[in-house]
């Protein structure tokens, strides 16, 4: 009897060292990684604050300046000047009728196959 | 036999027993003996072990909180950074782990060859844990290392401030030392608040701060820098400064004085002239002053802007007369005195009101004690305790006394705003929290006639802002020159002067206030002059031209907008209003 439970006691026991010792390794291996991620992390960080770094750089104004002055020519760019600004109330108010002979000629002109825009479109070179 | 034994063996047994005994003990006693020394023995040598034991000097443990310790990022108004932390790898080598020190100097001098070589043999000779070989190196540079294998030499991370606006706003932020600890402007102030105590707790380290928040606007800021910069090459001056306030807030918009540094490169700051000029510069203020002049005596009630002054004749004091430098010789009324600029006529508007009462308005403006500001760059001004007969009058139009260009920009703001003072800042702060600070030092009303003046010396002929009107046309901007001829060997000198160009815009509905300042400008071709409006003037338009819009600054042309701001009294002299 005593027999039979000191033997299971044994294969219990020796199960529960392999146990430990299969959790000890699968920790350290846990371990590892973890500082093996800690250091991506931190290289990462590292990287990703020079990539903020040049986003600042490339936002500046004092950086985006010279470019457009180098562009200034080309693309027919320059400092806004005061006379190019407007305002809503500038703009003239809608006429309070339409042009309704205007619109009559249009439409008669299309009604007869002539089409203002292809006129215009010829005139372009397009088509 | 037994019996004899029996009979014998006590008294034998006595004393072999008690020999015994003593002999037992006598062996126990040496064996404790023994136990002892051996123990004490044991703590001895541990001792001199310890004792032998040199200290880490490692990077490792409480250094490492210190070189990582990070800063919290400055952004400007828009959210735009002005000042990162990047990580950076650090050149570091464990003298005792070398084993071939001339190997090892050969070949990190191939990777760098800036390092001397005896520099750095001895630098990796000998019996140290740690030494720094180079710091804040680049990537490339770590990668190189690395793959010469060099045995003890390693590299560690640091934090490195970096400032992607270079030069722009140098006088504003200061800058760091290797050690990540603020040596100047704003990084110095942050240190001085909060920051360095959350490093030494080794909190700040790898935490996200939260990032500071500037008043400064970056776009507004590179025209301001920009443009001084400018002024160097096209007025060959010596120096230049400019900035630029919120009048209602105190917010500074803009700041900047060239010669400067490039915070990226602390030791460039150490350059003789790259002080900032605009809280650290002190500079008589020249005919800006009259603006002070002729807002104090509005203020007092003793002078009207109707009132006439005689200006026919300079003034004298004993020996000396003080004339005017473009004099009209006749008699103006105070609208002419601000226009032309009258030396004469701002000394009569001074006396009108009393030289006791204009020292004392200029200790209400705060002109003799330094600016409440967060910058540490700053220069107490100098102007005289009390005021002499002749002292007072070259003090009104802005002689004899020194002030900083932002004690003129924080004056304009209060002039400007409706009459209250307001401490200038460099960090946010709304208009609600402004008003509590706010501090009146001139009426509604002399203030409405102060930016009416300002206006006028803008679009009124003969005005010395027309040159600075010509660019900022349709911002309704205007302002006061001031020319100050410079001490050359104690004597006034014609040919060097400090320009200035105080000024506010929109004047309709006033939001800014700027000084400009340009140190021994030339004329920048041979049609015009050195005196303020020719620079100064003209810088100022300029920046208003470009910063206006981005402020939110509509052109308008509209005459209607400045008639509005002419004051009913002035109306009676001149119906037309300008």
């Amino acid at each position: 009897m005593i027999r039979t439970i000191n033997i299971v006691l044994i294969f219990v026991s020796v199960a529960m060292l392999a146990g430990v010792y299969a959790l000890k390794f699968s920790i350290e291996g846990t371990a590892a990684e973890r500082t093996a991620l800690t250091a991506k992390i931190h290289d990462q960080e590292g990287e990703l604050s020079l990539l903020q770094a040049d986003w600042a750089v490339l936002n500046q104004p004092g950086h985006v300046d010279p470019i457009v002055r180098r562009h200034e020519m080309e693309l027919a760019v320059g400092p806004v000047k005061q006379e190019q600004f407007g305002a809503f109330t500038a703009i003239p108010m809608r006429p309070a009728r339409p042009d309704t002979a205007a619109m009559d000629a249009l439409f008669n002109a299309i009604a007869e196959g002539i089409d203002p825009i292809d006129a215009i479109l010829e005139l372009e070179g397009i088509e | 036999m037994a019996i004899t034994a029996d009979d014998f063996s006590p008294a034998i047994a006595l004393v072999g027993a008690r020999k015994q005994r003593v002999n037992l003990t006598q062996a126990r006693i040496r064996w404790m003996i023994l136990a002892l020394v051996l123990g004490f023995g044991v703590i001895c040598g541990r001792l001199v072990m310890l004792g032998m034991v040199e200290t880490d000097q490692s990077i490792e443990g409480q250094t490492r909180d210190v070189i990582q310790a990070s800063r919290p990022p400055i952004l400007d108004r828009n959210g735009l950074e002005m000042a990162v932390d990047i990580r950076v790898p650090s050149l570091y080598a464990e003298p005792r782990r070398i084993v071939d020190v001339e190997e090892a100097v050969r070949k990190l001098r191939t990777v760098l060859p800036d390092l001397r070589e005896d520099w750095l043999r001895n630098r990796l000779s000998g019996d140290k844990g740690f030494v720094w070989v180079q710091r804040e190196l680049t990537p490339a540079i770590e990668d190189a290392v690395m793959q010469l294998g060099i045995p003890g030499v390693d590299f560690i991370t640091e934090s490195k401030r970096f400032y992607p606006g270079m030069r722009e706003a140098s006088h504003i932020l200061g800058s760091t030392n290797v050690d990540n600890q603020g040596i100047a402007g704003i990084e110095r102030h942050m240190d001085t608040e909060s920051i360095a105590l959350l490093q030494e707790l080794g909190l700040a380290r790898g935490a996200a701060l939260t990032p500071v928040e500037l008043s400064i606007d970056m776009r507004a800021q590179h025209v301001m820098h920009d443009q001084v910069v400018d002024a160097m090459t096209r007025y060959q001056a010596i120096a230049a400064a400019g900035v630029m306030m919120d009048i209602h807030t105190g917010e500074i918009i803009a700041l900047a004085s060239v010669p400067d540094f490039d915070p990226n490169d602390p030791a460039s700051a150490l350059v003789k002239d790259t002080f900032n000029r605009v809280t650290a510069g002190i500079f008589e203020p020249g005919s800006t002053f009259k603006t002070v002049t002729l807002a104090g005596a509005l203020d007092s009630g003793m002078v009207k802007l109707t009132d006439q002054f005689d200006a026919r004749y300079g003034v004298r004091f004993g020996r000396f007369t003080i004339d005017d430098f473009h004099g009209k010789h006749r008699i103006l009324s105070l609208p002419e005195v601000y226009k032309y600029s009258s030396n004469i006529g701002t000394i009569r508007v001074m006396q009108a009101m009393g030289k006791d009462a204009f020292r004392a308005f200029l200790s209400r403006m705060k002109f003799d004690e330094r600016v409440q500001f967060e910058l540490p760059e700053m220069r107490v001004p100098t102007v005289p305790k009390e005021f002499s007969e002749v002292g007072a009058a070259t003090a009104s139009f802005g002689h004899g006394l020194s002030v900083s260009p932002l004690h003129l920009v924080a004056a304009y703001s209060a002039f400007a705003n409706g009459g209250n003072y307001i401490a200038p800042t460099i960090y946010k702060r709304d208009v609600a929290t402004a008003e509590q600070l706010y501090e009146r030092v001139i009426s509604e009303d002399a203030s409405a006639s102060i930016r009416y003046l300002m206006r006028l010396n803008a679009i009124s002929a003969g005005g010395s802002g027309s040159q600075m009107n010509k660019a900022a046309l349709g911002y309704r901007a205007g302002g006061k020159t001031g020319t100050a001829e410079k001490v050359v060997d104690g004597r006034y000198s014609s040919s060097k002067v400090t320009n200035f160009f105080a000024s506010a815009f929109p004047l309709d509905n006033p939001k800014y206030a700027m000084v400009i300042m340009v140190d021994e400008p030339k004329a920048e071709n041979p049609q015009s002059g050195t005196t303020a409006g020719w620079n100064a003037g003209a810088i100022t338009g300029r920046v208003i031209q470009r910063v206006a819009p981005m402020l939110g600054i509509a052109p308008d042309f509209s005459e209607a907008l400045d008639q509005q701001i002419v004051p009913a009294s002035v109306r009676q002299l001149y119906p037309e209003g300008f």
